[in-house]
């Protein structure tokens, strides 16, 4: 008998072993290269790291207070929130009609529907971030036309403030608003609309009475993937906003980059994480899990 | 009821408007002659010659094909034995195993990308093309599983058991009859994995050294630079069409499961 052999009937009796032998490679990997940097940074922001770059066994709160103190922190996080909360809203009003309209009164080519409303989303982020930017451009056709046909007296300059930021994320974010409420419109049993309207409901207190109800897990699981990340975006109000229109990414971006405090960047990073883990536990909690199986 | 319908249509069409609109002008422009944004005045390829001209861009487009193919391949392996691990047995420590694959999900990029580039710094890593196909990785792995494990739940064990009663080994099971099953459910997380490393901004702005620039890494420097441009116009219409490449490969592949 080979060595192979003599391996393979140990691995074969032993489940634990397979499972070590399959789990091992990537936890090793995810634990090197994407939990142990938060190790670093988590070192940085207790200030046990020093500028030579030796790890010393003094933890200091000294940058979260640093943090804390700096009144700006508090603004910035609540613009993300606000900036955020805002897209939420405007692609629940956006999309829930888009996902109505193509779940109830499409009969045919349903798919068609869905298929075209993915395309734009097929080009990648920076892209339709850059598409956008043309749109919103003080000299675009879009001015132009607006001009010319005398609605506008002045080109609108949307570029570079709040309104383009939140525009930019809304264009972005929206299909993951769709998606899921889409997903949840279609599974909805048709015929409970149809027994509330034999009851004599009008179309409007059956949408409140009984689709709204039965759709609030769509609304729940578009509200976490559009919620989540636009509250940690870097990109738009880097390239459609400025410094006034940052967000807690791009003030993370500044102090370590431009700043380069390392330390303060690690405590408001932690802070950050923190903060979003916590969202995403309270909406587990709220939810529960299945509100994750995307 | 009738108002209500044909006002949800408008409005559904507004909106197909406002999402295809920005995509649409851009792609006009781009054959655009002038410099305007604003006036179309004539058909014209100059804008596509002046970014072929641009040996930059050519560079960068084959960085991020190869970069994209090895994060791709090794995201795959890792992502694999992961999914096959938790849906196959159950073990303890699973819940928590869950929500560690999870987590580079949820945490914001920007985040993830600056305190790798920390670790490396501080462990002396040089950055360039290694450190920036490890990023992409790092976060690739847990899609890979996410949509692996997805595809997974319904899979027949039985055809396994049959081919070890029938003399198979562990592993030419493994190499005939269990990797040629999961084979759309590979080549759909693969092409999301692809399309993950290849579309990447934030990590491989921060993990890449000097020199080494991807595709959307050469975009985000014109459009931080420069705003809009035609000649951006033109770039950014080609990165488009191959990624509606990728997107129709992958919608193949889903159908191909869909069977």
């Amino acid at each position: 008998m080979g060595l192979m052999d003599v391996l393979l009937k140990y691995v074969r009796k032993n489940v634990s072993v397979k499972v070590a032998l399959l789990l091992t490679p990537p936890l090793i990997f995810l634990a090197v290269w994407f939990y142990a940097p938060f190790l670093i940074v988590g070192l940085y922001s207790f200030d046990m790291i020093n500028i030579y770059r030796e790890i010393t066994f003094t933890p200091s709160l000294v940058h979260y207070s640093r943090v804390l103190s700096w009144t700006g922190a508090s603004g910035i996080f609540l613009r993300s929130l606000y900036f955020a909360g805002i897209n939420v809203l405007l692609c629940l009003l956006l999309g829930y009609p888009v996902a109505y309209y193509i779940s109830f009164k499409v009969k045919k080519y349903k798919d068609v529907y869905i298929i075209l409303f993915i395309i734009p989303f097929w080009v990648s982020f920076l892209i339709r971030t850059y598409a956008m930017m043309g749109l919103l451009d003080e000299r675009s056709f879009f001015n132009t036309i607006l001009l010319s046909l005398a609605i506008i007296d002045s080109p609108i300059k949307i570029m570079y403030t709040d309104v383009a930021v939140i525009l930019v994320m809304v264009y972005n974010y929206l299909v993951m608003m769709v998606l899921p409420l889409y997903a949840n419109l279609e599974k909805l049993d048709k015929t409970l609309l149809e027994a509330a309207s034999t009851l004599g409901a009008g179309p409007v207190r059956t949408f409140l009475k009984v689709t709204l109800p039965l759709s609030m897990p769509g609304i729940m699981a578009g509200f976490l993937l559009v919620f989540i990340p636009s509250v940690g975006e870097f990109v738009i109000p880097e390239l459609v906003g400025g410094p006034s229109n940052y967000m807690v990414g791009n003030i993370i971006y500044e102090i370590f980059m431009g700043a380069r405090h390392w330390w303060v960047g690690s405590a408001l990073s932690m802070l950050f994480i923190a903060f979003i883990l916590s969202l995403v536990i309270i909406y587990i909690r709220g939810v529960g899990e299945r509100g994750l199986a995307i | 009821m009738k108002v209500i319908r044909s006002f949800l249509k408008i409005f559904t069409v507004m909106v197909f408007l406002f999402l295809y609109s920005p995509i649409i002008a851009m792609v006009i422009f781009s054959f655009n002659e002038s410099k305007s944004l604003a006036v179309f005045t004539n058909f014209s390829l100059k804008w596509y010659e002046k970014v072929i001209a641009n040996p930059e861009v050519w560079r960068a487009l084959y960085n991020s094909f190869w970069v994209g193919a090895v994060v791709t391949i090794i995201s795959l392996i890792l992502g694999l034995m992961m999914a096959m691990a938790v849906t196959r047995y159950s073990f303890t420590g699973k819940t928590i195993l869950e929500s560690f694959i999870l987590i580079p999900i949820i945490i914001p990029e920007i985040a993830e990308a600056l305190s790798l580039m920390m670790m490396y710094i501080f462990l002396n890593i040089p950055l360039g093309p290694v450190t920036v196909i490890i990023g992409h990785i790092a976060f690739d792995i847990s899609f890979v599983t996410v949509v692996m494990r997805a595809r997974m739940v319904g899979y027949d064990k039985s055809i396994e058991e049959a081919a070890r009663t029938l003399g198979a080994n562990e592993l030419q099971t493994f190499f005939r009859i269990t990797l040629p099953t999961l084979y759309p459910a590979i080549l759909a997380a693969g092409l999301l994995a692809f399309t993950l490393s290849f579309d990447d901004l934030i990590k491989t702005l921060f993990t890449t050294g000097p020199g080494f620039k991807t595709l959307p890494l050469v975009i985000w420097s014109y459009a931080a630079r420069g705003g809009v441009s035609p000649e951006l116009n033109s770039l950014s219409s080609f990165a488009l069409s191959i990624s509606f490449l990728f997107a129709i490969f992958r919608l193949r592949a889903e159908r191909r499961m869909g069977r």
